[in-house]
């Protein structure tokens, strides 16, 4: 142990004195434990964020929304609608107690003489608020809910400050398609800038301004009653809507997808981990490059210092000592770029997470789990002592008449 | 008396590409207990190899190497290391300290390695130090010495384990003459006080003037031994 403390301390000195090219190569490992950090903190950040927008979403309802949900662009793009049989199709299925149907689009607004595209939401709220409120975390930060069949909107939180240049007060006015509606509530933030930037009307005034045929939409969500299995429930939609489509189309192919909350969890989970996996590959990348750059300024080392493991070996080291020095100067050369690498990563995640809590429309948050940084900092000390371990063993190896005589 | 250090007709062949040099041609040599022992001969001689072997540095290709009575060619490279750490004092003509270590640090290095522990590495490496008229300097690095001084530190070390013999190769050959009288001056102290065995190389009869016993070689051959019965030249 004395001695392990002797061969610590010889190797600090080493380091020291060739500050600049220590500096150097720690920096190599700073970079790629950075990038492992700050990335990996950032996505598992991103993790937390929709987990915790799903559960907001409760667990007792079904999605009906066109296209593929592992296909999200064809998903918005491919234009399926829910026809009014597919819809009354829905309703009939056992289990099922309210089906809400919902359209959206862009839509040109005007608010005090300036126009805006805004998001626009149809949906219907005689059956709406409850589910909204109950199963969509939907609040009200101001105002009321519409009346149903009522010129009423809500709008996102972000619509009342953010979207418009002058701030869109209760009982203003909105015109969309030269109808006038009044603003009568404004939702609190409901985690997603989409959501949070839309206005929302009643699905019947919404199929007026767009021409949408009355009776059908572009998505449902269905609140199932009681005691009835969801997934069970979700299996019987699915029949349900292929059962009409053949009917009508005579195609059976799904263009529809019947998920429930939980399963969306899971898909965005699956999305994820995927993206976590291609992280640290890209990161570890990064790390070898630095663990070349320990084995190479190390072999430099031994090169250099031939001469003096000539004389420690002279004067009684054993290959032990020798090993033990070199691996330590690779090992601390890799724990000090941990430290340097963790060190940024976490203030880069902590900024990050500050400026997401000033600017309400920056969705990210990073989460540093106590996990990453041990992670962070033995994975690094081991890329040290790895890289390190082929040179501390050819220093070691040297014969001692060689050593001393090389470079007389 | 006891043998400390013991070649039986040792060869050393060196491999140079194609060509085989041979260094030592079946050299044999007694050092005894208490000996101050001088190895002359010209550049070129095999004096260097002929130091290796007595230092157990290198193997002989053929013949035999006694380290107090034990045959050095039955034992592991860290048996070896241990044995010559302990029994083994080098001084070499670069001094070859560690740069990076102060004096201090260089004197108890070989006593770290033989697992001496701190407090009594420190009292030894002061007194040797003090005792060497380097008391101020124990915190200095290399750079920062004479090459006297450097020299001294250097013994300093070679005796921090109480080896029982030292071996000095060419010790004064990067010092001025009065540098390396002092350094001379101390080995004799060493071999006289604490009856170390001494085993110097070098090519200058001034330092083999302090000896008692001179081995002569010449291409890699013993060519006379002789008791030294002259006065030291730096004397008269």
């Amino acid at each position: 142990m004395e001695q392990i403390k002797e061969y610590f301390k010889i190797a600090l000195r080493n380091l020291r004195t060739r500050s600049l090219r220590s500096w150097l190569t720690i920096l190599g490992i700073v970079i790629g434990v950075f990038l492992i950090i700050s990335l990996l903190s950032l996505s598992e950040g991103i993790k937390q964020t929709i987990t915790q927008q799903l559960r907001a979403l409760g667990g007792e309802v079904i999605f009906v929304m066109p296209g593929e949900i592992s296909n999200p662009i064809a998903m918005f793009m491919s234009g399926a609608r829910l026809e009014r049989e597919d819809i009354e199709g829905i309703e009939k299925v056992h289990g099922v107690d309210t089906v809400l149907t919902m359209s959206y689009q862009s839509l040109l607004v005007r608010h005090k003489d300036e126009g805006k595209t805004v998001f626009t939401s149809g949906l219907s709220w005689e059956k709406g608020t409850e589910i909204m409120e109950k199963f969509q975390g939907w609040s009200l930060k101001k105002g009321e809910w519409p009346i149903p069949g009522k010129r009423e909107a809500v709008i996102g939180s972000q619509v009342e400050n953010n979207v418009f240049e002058k701030k869109v007060a209760l009982g203003d006015e909105i015109i969309i398609k030269g109808r006038r509606f009044e603003v009568v509530g404004i939702l609190n933030s409901l985690g997603s800038k989409q959501d949070d930037t839309s206005i929302y009307l009643d699905l019947p005034f919404y199929q007026d301004l767009t021409g949408e045929k009355r009776g059908t939409a572009q998505m449902a969500m269905v609140k199932i009653k009681k005691g009835v299995s969801l997934d069970e429930t979700a299996k019987k939609i699915k029949e349900s809507l292929e059962k009409t489509r053949k009917r009508r189309m005579g195609s059976d192919a799904a263009d529809f997808s019947v998920i429930t909350s939980e399963k969306m969890g899971d898909i965005a989970g699956d999305i994820l981990a995927v993206i976590q996996l291609a992280i640290i590959g890209f990161a570890s990348i990064a790390i070898i490059v630095g663990g070349i750059g320990i084995m190479n300024t190390m072999f430099t080392s031994v090169r250099e210092r031939t001469r003096e493991i000539g004389i420690m070996k002279a004067i009684g080291a054993k290959d032990k000592a020798i090993l033990t020095i070199f691996l330590f100067e690779a090992g601390i050369i890799g724990l000090m770029g941990g430290i340097g690498g963790t060190v940024l990563g976490l203030t880069l995640a902590k900024i990050i997470e500050i400026y997401g809590q000033a600017h309400p429309a920056f969705y990210f948050t990073a989460t540093v789990s106590p996990g990453l940084v041990v992670f962070g900092l033995s994975f690094s000390f081991l890329v040290g002592c790895l890289s390190g371990f082929i040179p501390a063993r050819q220093a070691a190896k040297l014969k001692p008449v060689e050593a001393l005589r090389r470079y007389e | 008396m006891d043998s400390v250090i013991k070649l039986e007709n040792v060869w050393k062949v060196y491999q140079l590409g194609k060509v085989e040099l041979t260094a030592l041609k079946g050299v044999s040599l007694d050092i005894h207990r208490g000996d101050f022992v001088t190895i002359m001969g010209p550049s070129g001689s095999g004096k260097s190899t002929l130091l290796n072997m007595i230092g157990c540095l290198d193997s002989p290709t053929k013949g035999k190497v006694f380290l107090k009575e034990r045959d050095i060619s039955r034992l592991s490279e860290d048996q070896l290391s241990q044995l010559r750490g302990k029994t083994i004092g080098f001084v070499f003509q670069e001094f070859n300290l560690m740069p990076n270590l102060t004096a201090l640090e260089n004197v108890t290095l070989p006593m770290v390695f033989q697992g001496v522990s701190e407090p009594e590495r420190i009292k030894r490496g002061q007194e040797l130090l003090s005792s060497l008229g380097l008391k101020e300097r124990v915190r200095h690095q290399p750079a920062e010495l004479s090459g006297g001084e450097r020299q001294r530190v250097a013994i300093a070390r070679a005796f921090a384990n109480n080896p029982e013999v030292v071996i000095a190769d060419e010790p004064t050959g990067n010092l001025d003459s009065h540098s390396g009288k002092k350094i001379m001056e101390v080995l004799k102290e060493f071999h006289q006080k604490e009856g170390k065995t001494i085993v110097v190389v070098t090519h200058d009869p001034n330092i083999a003037g302090y000896s008692e016993k001179i081995f002569n070689i010449k291409d890699g051959e013993m060519v006379q031994n002789h008791l030294q019965t002259q006065k030291y030249v730096w004397n008269k």
